[in-house]
């Protein structure tokens, strides 16, 4: 059972209202939800929509196809018109335009009973969500009232909690004990910042923060990458977020850190370049300059989670091998994952905890340097010393590598296990992918480690016949990684590098001929 | 989907609990083995006569002075020691307390000099990497070194928002109109007309005046002094030390090598009394325009205020500090 709706205006209408309120009723009522969001780079006018996907069971995606059109303004009609199917129905939000800032509620209710859930359950969460809900319950009501029930959904036992990439950055880093969080605001990585922030406040029901967490905007990314740097180096566990060019911007401190080894960990949540591009849409063309930026030669760790339960994990991994092994991580996220809010029953793994007990100023001597150094960190120009440390580095990487590949998941499968017909993708990507494959003859690995890369993909890779890549970029770059590491290229390529995410049903369109 | 993990990570769940101790063959952070001398036994590279070298000797002096208990002085010292500012912003402060970041330029050289903890930076974010390390932990006592190529050039937005940020930290800017490591460039505090390798034709630009920019960016301490004059520095230094917030100190320092024509300030230098008032501020700063031998310059305090610093803002950061 798979239903899509989509809600559309102009940026300040609140359609995101709309589809928050119905996502806690529709979690409420057991079922699983998936919600996009399409937005533009203003905060007034222009044309928003989210797309709210709805299933009985786990989804990771939307479908470019929708069974219910909302418009709160004419663009959207004209817009979504064509996507909506043979029996789709449109509600308009101008028949609640008297309701004011309740005609998002209205629209809830015509929602709810649309889809033929019971008004009580929208009823129990419009109290739960407004401390005044007299007025807001009639507009529930004016809006159920509205329409006929056209969806018969019967009450499910899942009680699965929604939450977006962001929030998973956050709740990966708490976990983790994470000290201190410096950046620059960027989209689509300021979420995640905005998230971190709340922890330092009393919650709303007046509890003192658990953390003494500290969430400091910097000047700039390179300031902000500096000070990361230093309060690491002061012995805190610490973290720094941007997106494409602020992520430029912080290259020279992930050199610095190559060479002085103070452990750094970079959220770089992609977006659409190259430039300024396409700000508020979605790429995952920014895996080369993870995998490189930063000039000379010296170890990273690159994860890439493909939704909010794998981003707790692999933060989590992140920090802790960034301290253990003195590193660089990069956790590679984007704007789809980012920003999408996806519902789910999983629970993550155990977080990997850890203690920083290096030496630390204030009760060692600790000299750390951007320069080739000695052993008691003073500055060397020694062809024997250089060298040497060059080797430590690359031992490093290797050791890197052996502990990962025996410690953590660097790649999943999916589908049908048994199929020789292999699709690879990582990232935001992987929802889409994972929602297209079911009832087809396919297989889909999901890379969540592209540095170090598992050996596992050369094997099944290998035992495969039809290997197709699915990215959302123009040039394939985990292809290309893949060709580098194993020198198989991959022929059969889906590629989308229009600022929008892969819809399931448009991928499995694309999927079907090329699987024959 | 953490339950269906594939053949390529089968094997134990991490053991976390020796996450920690079996980094050893990574560890690098280096550690210097001997904690009681604040020098080193690298080699100085600095020409001979450059005004690093005094430089150096009065962060030494200065530093010295402030982690050498009384108590522990003998009589022969006793006449330093009574000397010996105190302030109960330093008392307590230990040789291990002191962390120092420096750029990149001749003056960062001091890194390898001074047997503190610390981090040679990149060039340009001395600056910021000093208030990481106050985020970091704000019981440190964090010294600032950078050059004018460096502060004012590739970190002139640090050295801006340094000044709004507050943080608890001692800037120690040697100022010798150059970038004399990369063999003369001219700098943001290099006169009109300089010619070197890089600007043949002289250089067309005003040079900046950064007490001014300092004084418009609501600096709490600004102070000049002069890099021949060593009890000075040390007078200067140990009163930034001890002033809570961003202290800058500019060191006017001659480069004997490159841009020569700007040497030779000391005899338009004197003495101002410790000044805590914005207009006087204002005009002691116009003295000194960077670009003329005409003016008079104005040494010591020019300006100190008394606003919270960064550390006494941040509630996460006053509880650490009350906690150590």
């Amino acid at each position: 059972m798979r239903l899509n709706i989509t809600i559309g205006g102009k940026a300040g209408q609140g359609i995101n209202k709309v589809s928050q309120i119905l996502s806690n009723v529709l979690a409420k009522y057991g079922y699983f939800t998936f919600n996009y969001r399409d937005y533009q780079s203003l905060i007034r006018g222009g044309h928003n929509f989210n797309t709210l996907s709805i299933s009985d069971e786990p989804i990771e995606s939307h479908d470019a196809k929708i069974d219910i059109l909302v418009a709160l303004d004419e663009r959207t009609i004209k817009t979504h018109k064509q996507s909506l199917k043979k029996n789709g129905i449109t509600i308009l939000g101008d028949q609640f335009k008297n309701l004011g800032r309740n005609q998002n509620v209205a629209l809830a209710g015509s929602l709810t009973k649309a889809l033929g859930i019971p008004l009580e359950i929208l009823e129990k969460e419009i109290q739960e969500q407004f401390k005044e809900s007299a007025e807001a319950i009639k507009a529930t009501e004016k809006g159920f009232e509205s329409e006929k029930k056209l969806h018969h959904l019967k009450k499910l036992k899942n009680s699965p909690t929604i939450l977006s990439g962001s929030q998973a950055i956050a709740i990966g880093a708490i976990n983790s004990g994470l000290q201190l969080y410096v950046a620059y605001p960027m989209t689509p990585a300021t979420n995640a910042m905005h998230e971190l922030a709340k922890f330092q406040k009393p919650t709303t029901d007046n509890r003192q923060p658990t953390t003494d967490i500290i969430v400091f905007q910097a000047e700039n990314e390179i300031a902000a990458a500096s000070m990361a740097i230093g309060a690491s180096f002061a012995g805190k566990k610490v973290m720094t977020g941007t997106s494409g060019g602020g992520f430029d911007l912080m290259g020279e401190t992930l050199s610095l850190q190559g060479i002085s080894e103070i452990p750094l960990t970079v959220y770089l949540a992609q977006r659409a370049g190259p430039g300024t591009g396409v700000p508020t849409y979605t790429a995952q063309a920014d895996l080369d300059v993870a995998l490189r930026s930063g000039h000379g030669e010296f170890p990273r760790i690159v994860v890439a989670p493909g939704n909010p339960i794998e981003t707790i994990e692999k933060t989590s991994e992140a920090l802790f091998l960034a301290e253990k092994f003195k590193t660089l991580s990069i956790i590679l996220s984007d704007k789809h994952l980012a920003e999408s809010e996806f519902s789910s029953t999983l629970k993550p793994a155990k977080t990997p905890k850890f203690k920083i007990d290096r030496p630390i100023p204030g009760k060692d001597l600790v000299k750390n340097s951007s320069y080739e150094s000695d052993e008691h960190g003073n500055t060397t120009e020694s062809y024997t010393l250089t060298e040497q440390n060059v080797n430590k580095r690359i031992q490093k990487y290797k050791d890197i590598k052996e502990y990962i590949q025996n410690n953590f998941e660097m790649i999943k499968t999916h589908g049908n296990k048994k199929s020789k017909n292999l699709i690879i993708g990582w990232g935001s990507t992987s929802g889409a992918i994972k929602d297209a494959i079911k009832n087809l003859d396919a297989k889909f690995l999901q890379v969540l480690y592209c540095k170090p890369l598992s050996p596992q993909i050369k094997k099944e890779i290998e035992n495969a016949n039809k290997v197709i890549l699915v990215e959302c970029n123009a040039t394939g770059q985990l292809g290309r990684l893949i060709r580098e590491k194993t020198g198989i290229k991959i022929h059969n390529r889906l590629l989308k590098y229009n600022g929008r995410p892969f819809h399931s049903d448009e991928l499995k369109n694309l999927l079907i001929p090329m699987l024959k | 989907m953490k339950n269906k993990k594939n053949s390529a990570t089968a094997g134990a769940s991490p053991t976390h609990s020796e996450a920690n101790s079996s980094t050893k063959s990574t560890l690098t952070a280096k550690r210097t083995p001997n904690v009681s001398e604040l020098g080193t036994s690298q080699e100085v590279t600095w020409c001979p006569g450059c005004p690093n070298h005094m430089i150096l000797a009065a962060v030494k002096q200065t530093i010295t002075n402030i982690i050498t208990p009384p108590n522990n002085s003998s009589d022969q010292q006793s006449d330093r020691q009574a000397k010996r500012p105190t302030s109960e912003a330093t008392d307590k402060l230990l040789q291990k307390d002191f962390v120092i970041t420096t750029d990149i330029g001749c003056h960062a050289k001091i890194f390898d000099y001074l047997n503190l903890s610390g981090i040679y930076c990149l060039h340009g974010r001395s600056i910021p990497t000093a208030i990481g390390i106050k985020l970091g932990n704000p019981n440190l006592k964090v010294l600032t070194f950078a050059g004018d190529g460096a502060a004012y050039s590739e970190g002139m937005s640090h050295f801006i928002h340094a000044f709004k940020h507050n943080a608890d930290i001692t800037l120690i800017l040697h100022d010798n109109q150059s970038f004399s490591l990369t063999t003369g460039q001219p700098t943001p505090t290099s006169q009109q007309g300089y010619i070197s390798k890089a600007s043949p034709l002289g250089t067309f630009t005003k040079p900046f005046n950064p007490i001014k920019l300092a004084l418009a960016s609501n600096a709490t301490f600004v102070a000049r002094t002069n890099a021949r004059d060593i009890p000075h520095m040390v007078e200067t230094f140990t009163k930034a030390i001890a002033h809570k917030g961003f202290s800058f100190v500019e060191v006017i320092q001659d480069c004997l090598i490159f841009n020569i024509e700007a040497n030779g300030k000391d005899k338009l230098m004197y003495k101002i009394k410790d000044n805590t008032d914005v207009k006087t501020a204002e005009k002691l700063a116009d003295e000194f325009d960077y670009n003329s031998k005409s003016g008079k310059i104005p040494i010591g305090i020019i300006y100190q205020s008394n606003e919270k610093s960064l550390e006494e803002k941040w509630p996460q950061l006053i509880k650490q500090m009350n906690k150590e």
